[in-house]
């Protein structure tokens, strides 16, 4: 444990991570004062000041997400360098699965980013408006942030001071690939009924966005955020690492393969982001964004002509596919 | 630009023994093109009336409407967009920023707008012409007379263009000369059709043939119209 | 939404502006901030780079080392496990080696005395590289060796200038020449290392001609590895095991050890930093309250003020951070950290003068510019908050 805890990298993420948790725990607090006391018609200079604090709130949550869309890869990097004092890990995917906190700690880092980028939207809806009409349900929405947030704070520290260096863990070809003769795929679909699902979702998720159908946008986004997940593992990552055993989401992060991986998962996140962001705009506050559809389109487009391209090179290259 | 002011109160300090009430329920209706004088000593609340119409600050109680928007409960995103677009005040100390240029004070006003950089220089070479102060454009504002410096907050206070043209003794600094030139260009603003309200206690603005009212303000409420 | 306005190019040009005018107020900062950025990285990078160099000798290295023990000490082992080595399946490349240390008392300084059979292909790059360029037959003839840099010096200030002689453990003495001196490249690992023929060597620690100090090996096949060992294990009851990926481990925990204590260090010094960060950026300067308000009350909104500052500190970041990287990376790889560097290579033996190889990844960068970024801009967001916040009337007061 000890020589994870002093690795440099573990010691600035931690310590990155504890002072954005310090503010965001101030913001906790200010939050609950503007909960209870606010009252836009008031004319105090008590309500002026809880509107100053707001302000508090809004450029803590923007400076703390910021950080967090940084730190989020860092923390792969990490994870990552620790794959070499770990036995049996190449790569990020043995170090997550180190102890049960790796896995649950990822998919909350996700998800907050998420949520979070959700909050910035209904904030600038808020302040957009002439009297702060969604103050009490972003500061609702803020505090269950919050908690999601302890729990990724606690996860971390949990995470890093339970990883062992003697447990040997397995590589990603065990965790992820068929040595074990696991399939992995669900509903015991095959690569090319995989393909097939993924470029239609992609085509409705598109379709649903210039239709500007919100409902069907968000089911959309999930669906085709699930179905490329498995497909960027399964199959454009063994084009990526050009062998067909090779089944990981991040090896893909590694510098041999020029960290393209940070792109791919990158455009994929921000995409379906975006995608659901407009959607929810649209669907709750009758908002309609033109920019942030084009952006989803754009980021979403880029993700799969990128991952396509794997493909289409080997093809090229080689004249077979794997 | 019609001001509609409705009993409006401003009390400083409420609520603790120091409190202190700078203005008394006042009411008052200004039209469009009007240019009126609020004259009174210091203390009279004439600075205070100014302040809250700029959306500088927010009255204790009361309403105040510009041109059919209640600007007196405008959260800052909104009150900062209104003080940018509607109202251009000149103040007393002139409030420039002395580091900078006489251009780039002008300037200032105009950067959070969106506009992009040509449009900018282009409104901003016009403002500055108006107050007669180009010559000066790159000139550092801390090397300014006093009579220069006003006459750069008053390019500041038109670059935007705004309907209404706020004054807080703006000749207390200057001598009667420059007083004098002020009064001026007052006039040629408001031959522009801007309102103008001007809070003094020079008497050179009591007999002014533009202005159409002098309201008296003593001890936060109105005297005598 | 965000994005757009974010990027305003009018304003970031008014805040180049204003930043340029002012710049007598962030010296400070900058200054604080150049330093410790400065001294981070000086050491981030000479861990790295000594890192990278320790790693890449220890890649031409063999897999596996064994030798005899006797008592829990490693002893001189027998020659003849070199043939049942070879034996082993999956087994390359077996060769055995004499070494060891040479005291010369009274000093108690030693030197790391390494046999080599000349003749033979040689497992390490370095060494391979060393034999290609020596005259072989002029070395072989005259009783000759190579020394290291560190050797080399420390000889000639104890007045042997091209010739040493070794005393063995029989109690006789053996004039040995200085042919010639190792490059000053190898000097991390060759400083004070003397290299010499194979038999040469056991005469001089008393070896017998069956006797060697271990037997190294490589086993290509990363799977076997652990069968290896007990098969070695099965074969002799007195052997020690050596693997490479435990000294890989050893010298990665090394250095992560080195650098985490420094990495301590500066989290005290960072946290005085943010205190002082606070404090004076808290102090609300009247001039720059002034200034703040007379933007919001010509129009500038909290949130345009919140702009301004997040600019004009992510700016003192940057700059700081660039200047104290390049002057980091001078120090240390041009003109190889003086003061510094010793602290790293620890003046237990014999003086060191290496020269550090660049080597800088992004992911290095990343964490220096994250442990400096983060503490700042966090220091500063609430002081900076305060400032934009202040109504206008009462900035301009």
């Amino acid at each position: 444990m000890n020589e994870i805890l002093l690795s440099n990298e573990v010691i600035v993420y931690l310590l990155s991570e504890t002072l954005l948790y310090l503010l965001l725990f101030i913001a906790f607090l200010v939050t609950l004062g503007l909960l209870k006391k606010w009252n836009f018609n008031a004319f105090t200079a008590e309500q002026f000041i809880l509107e100053n604090r707001s302000y508090l709130v809004m450029t803590i949550i923007f400076f703390v997400i910021l950080l967090k869309v940084v730190l989020l890869p860092y923390f792969v990097y990490t994870i990552d360098n620790l794959s070499d004092l770990i036995p049996g890990a190449m790569c990020g995917a043995g170090v997550i699965k180190a102890n049960g906190y790796g896995n649950p700690l990822l998919i909350l880092k996700i998800i907050i980013l998420f949520l979070s980028g959700l909050w910035l939207t209904v904030n600038s809806i808020d302040l957009g408006a002439k009297n702060y009409p969604y103050l009490k349900l972003k500061s609702w929405f803020f505090v269950f942030i919050f908690i999601l947030l302890s729990t990724e704070f606690a996860l971390d520290i949990l995470y890093f001071t339970h990883i062992e260096t003697s447990n040997p863990v397995s590589c990603c070809s065990v965790i992820f690939g068929q040595i074990g003769g696991a399939n992995g795929l669900p509903f015991g679909l095959d690569i090319p009924k995989l393909m097939i699902l993924f470029y239609l979702l992609f085509l409705l998720l598109v379709l649903a966005i210039l239709a500007d159908n919100a409902l069907l946008t968000i089911v959309a986004s999930i669906l085709f955020a699930s179905i490329s997940y498995y497909a960027v593992v399964y199959v454009f990552g063994t084009y990526i690492y050009e062998l067909p055993t090779h089944q990981c989401p991040f090896c893909m992060l590694q510098d041999h393969y020029y960290y393209i991986g940070y792109l791919v998962w990158g455009l994929l996140f921000l995409g379906v982001f975006f995608a659901i962001d407009s959607a929810i705009m649209y669907y709750f506050f009758k908002i309609n964004s033109k920019a942030l559809k084009k952006i989803s389109l754009i980021l979403l487009g880029l993700f799969v002509l990128l991952s396509s391209a794997y493909i289409a090179v080997y093809y090229i290259k080689n004249g077979v596919f794997l | 630009m019609m001001i509609e002011i409705n009993s409006v109160n401003k009390i400083y300090n409420e609520g603790t023994p120091q409190a202190f009430e700078a203005l008394k329920s006042i009411d008052m209706h200004i039209d469009e093109g009007e240019a009126i004088v609020l004259s009174g000593v210091s203390g009279s609340g004439k600075s205070t009336l100014l302040s809250l119409i700029a959306g500088l600050d927010k009255p204790s109680s009361g309403k105040i409407i510009v041109d059919g928007e209640l600007i007196s409960k405008l959260p800052d995103l909104h009150a900062s967009a209104y003080r940018a677009k509607t109202v251009g005040v000149i103040f007393q100390h002139f409030n420039l920023l002395e580091s900078l240029s006489v251009e780039e004070n002008v300037m200032a006003t105009l950067i959070p707008s969106g506009f992009d950089m040509i449009t900018i220089q282009e409104m901003t070479r016009k403002s500055m012409a108006l107050a007669s102060i180009s010559h000066k454009a790159t000139t550092d504002v801390k090397s300014l007379s006093g009579g220069e410096k006003q006459r750069c907050a008053i390019a500041r206070a038109l670059v935007h263009e705004p309907k209404l043209i706020l004054c807080d003794e703006p000749t207390a600094n200057l001598d009667r000369a420059n007083s004098l030139k002020f009064i001026e260009i007052l006039h040629s603003l408001h031959n522009m059709g801007k309102t103008i309200i001007v809070a003094t206690h020079d008497p050179l603005f009591e007999s002014l043939s533009f202005v159409r009212r002098v309201i008296h303000m003593r001890d936060g409420a109105i005297g005598n119209e | 939404m965000l994005g757009k306005r974010l990027m305003n190019s009018t304003f970031l040009h008014f805040l180049t502006l204003l930043l340029f005018k002012q710049k007598s107020k962030h010296i400070g900062a900058v200054l604080i901030s150049v330093i410790i950025i400065f001294l981070l990285s000086a050491v981030l990078f000479i861990s790295s780079s000594l890192q990278h160099s320790l790693l890449s000798t220890l890649k031409t290295q063999a897999d596996f080392s064994v030798s005899r023990v006797q008592a829990g000490k490693s002893v001189n082992t027998p020659l003849e496990w070199v043939d049942k080595i070879m034996e082993i399946n999956g087994v390359s490349k077996v060769a055995p080696r004499v070494y060891g240390r040479y005291f010369f008392t009274p000093r108690e300084n030693a030197f790391l005395v390494v046999g080599i059979d000349f003749f033979d292909e040689q497992n390490s790059e370095e060494l391979k590289k060393l034999v290609e360029q020596l005259d072989l037959k002029t070395f072989l003839s005259s009783e000759g060796m190579l020394v290291g840099e560190g050797v080399k010096k420390f000889l000639s200030a104890h007045y042997f200038k091209d010739y040493f002689t070794f005393k063995t453990p029989q109690g006789s003495f053996k004039k040995v020449k200085i042919s010639q001196t190792l490059p000053i490249k190898a000097n991390l690992i060759a400083n004070d290392m003397i290299i010499m023929p194979i038999d040469l060597a056991r005469e001089i620690f008393g070896m017998e001609e069956d006797e060697v100090t271990d037997v190294t090996f490589n086993v290509p096949n990363d799977a076997e590895w652990d069968n290896i060992i007990t098969k070695l294990h099965l074969m002799f009851y007195d052997v020690r095991v050596v693997e490479k990926r435990e000294i890989k481990k050893a010298y990665e925990n090394l250095y992560n050890y080195k650098g985490g204590l420094f990495l301590i260090l500066y989290l005290v010094t960072i946290t005085t930093f943010i205190l002082i960060l606070y404090q004076r950026y808290s102090m609300v300067y009247s001039t720059e309250r002034k200034e703040i308000g007379i933007l919001r009350a010509i129009g500038w909104s909290i949130k345009d003020i919140l702009k301004l500052k997040f600019y004009e500190n992510l700016t003192i970041v940057l700059v700081s951070f660039i200047l104290g990287v390049i002057l980091a990376y001078l120090y240390v790889f041009i003109w190889d950290a003086p003061l510094l560097s010793q602290i790293f290579l620890g003046s237990a033996n014999l003086s060191n003068n290496v020269s550090f190889t660049p080597v800088v990844e992004f992911g290095l960068l990343g964490s220096i510019f994250l442990f400096y970024a983060v503490p700042f801009l966090a220091a500063v967001l609430i002081p900076a908050w305060k400032v934009a916040v202040t109504p206008p009337k009462e900035a301009m007061l």
